[in-house]
């Protein structure tokens, strides 16, 4: 039966704790120099912010890097494995076509057999997307400890020769925990959503799947008129389109979850953006006419590490001490799909 | 065009006096990056959003000032 008295208080879903996880290997601004030698390192690190991006080993997965972020977030004590009921695993580099990398993990993590798991793929909006679900999921009762872990491996996909990509994308992982709290403070949401499906040639690995399976042409390579080098088994971005793409969705989602909560710009400590790169992040801060103090860019010792962008960042936030009781902050991730999602996180 | 020309040259990382109509852009390097952030200058500065393909195209200055003159009008 319902409990309809005054004092019930709803599930609210809580983002308790993160942690990270950044494979060994460096690649440094002076060794994409040494290869691409019209982009000095200096150039490199002014256009992009990107000082060093970390690379997964040859046979290191996307899963092996999501399981050291998660035992990264089980070593730091605030949850345990047996605490998590659901996980999800947002990523686009698994480990197999089937079955789900995150049935192999929740065995791999030591996480108990009344876990639900599932795999999302999603780029650089997968950490707004996951955390709808684990809102969702947190709310109607189904979960009550959900591990939100994003992981890629895109410099897997990524041809040596494509100074375009190989710039700004670095791998990485990271682990959140979301659990259910009785309170009346919503401490997560509400969302925007948004899908554009006709970018979805402009940031894409188009051969190595169903609908252009591998062959001998996928593995021919091309030279573009920037100079760069890739098959259509790699990455391929259209920067210039993504970044229309992104000054014009960017700041209707602000605006459109703006209006939703009834807040003001000014009334937002922070907004955390997918951190794709530093011009397109100042592009934006200045669409937005938000203060540097106000829109972080934390992509100096990472790069564009896509759906972990945002939960690394609030890793640096949270060292810094930016979380304290009463934070407001917005999260919107955008990118690959096109895809695009927004949503409030308050302290 | 103060704004956009300050802006153009810090993209070519060149000096400002060098930013005119008849800039060649190819010798300035008018490569994905110059593109890319030639689209957030002009965006920023006349609130008008070019695409990369004309862009791509242009071989001169002035020839991506009259990108920005018909964006103006359209």
């Amino acid at each position: 039966m319902t409990d309809l008295t005054p004092s019930a208080k709803r599930k609210q879903a809580r983002l308790i704790d993160l942690a990270a996880y950044l494979p060994e290997k460096i690649l440094s601004n002076d060794e994409l120099a040494s290869l691409y030698p019209e982009w000095p390192a200096e150039k490199i690190y002014s256009k992009t912010g990107i000082k060093i991006r970390h690379i997964a080993a040859e046979h290191e997965t996307a899963a092996d890097l999501a399981y050291e972020a998660a035992m990264a977030l089980f070593a730091r004590g605030v949850v345990k494995p047996d605490d998590v009921d659901f996980i999800i695993l947002c990523t686009q580099a698994p480990d197999y076509i089937l079955p789900t990398t995150a049935c192999v993990l929740q065995n791999r993590l030591g996480i108990p057999r009344h876990t639900g798991a599932l795999d999302i793929n999603l780029g650089c909006s997968g950490f707004v997307y996951g955390l709808s679900l684990a809102k969702g999921l947190i709310e109607t009762g189904a979960a009550r400890c959900v591990l939100l872990l994003t992981a890629d491996t895109y410099s897997k996909y990524i041809h040596p020769l494509d100074k375009s990509v190989r710039t700004l994308f670095g791998d990485a992982a990271a682990a959140t925990a979301i659990v259910a709290e009785d309170s009346d403070f919503e401490s997560i949401g509400p969302f925007v959503f948004g899908t554009d499906g006709s970018g979805a040639k402009n940031l894409i690995v188009e051969a190595g799947s169903f609908r252009r399976p591998v062959d001998s042409e996928s593995s021919v390579e091309q030279i573009d008129e920037s100079g760069n080098v890739r098959t259509a088994e790699n990455l391929y971005m259209n920067g210039a389109e993504v970044m229309t793409f992104s000054l014009k969705e960017v700041p209707k989602a602000v605006d459109v979850l703006l209006e939703k909560t009834g807040y003001t710009r000014e009334d937002i400590d922070f907004f955390v953006l997918h951190q794709a790169n530093k011009f397109m992040l100042e592009a934006l801060r200045k669409k937005l006419k938000v203060s540097d103090l106000k829109l972080p860019i934390c992509v100096e010792n990472c790069g564009n590490t896509v759906s972990s962008t945002i939960p690394l960042a609030l890793i640096q936030m949270r060292e810094r001490g930016q979380f304290i009781p009463g934070v407001k902050m917005m999260l919107v991730g955008f990118g690959v799909g096109y895809s695009w999602a927004a949503c409030l996180l308050k302290f | 065009m103060s704004k956009f020309y300050e802006g153009m040259a810090e993209i070519f990382e060149i000096d400002l006096s060098e930013v005119k109509p008849e800039l060649d852009l190819q010798t300035a390097v008018w490569d994905s990056l110059a593109i890319v952030s030639t689209i957030a200058l002009v965006d920023d500065c006349f609130n008008i959003m070019l695409d990369g393909k004309s862009l791509g195209s242009c071989v001169t200055l002035a020839d991506v000032e009259k990108l920005i003159e018909a964006g103006k009008k359209g």
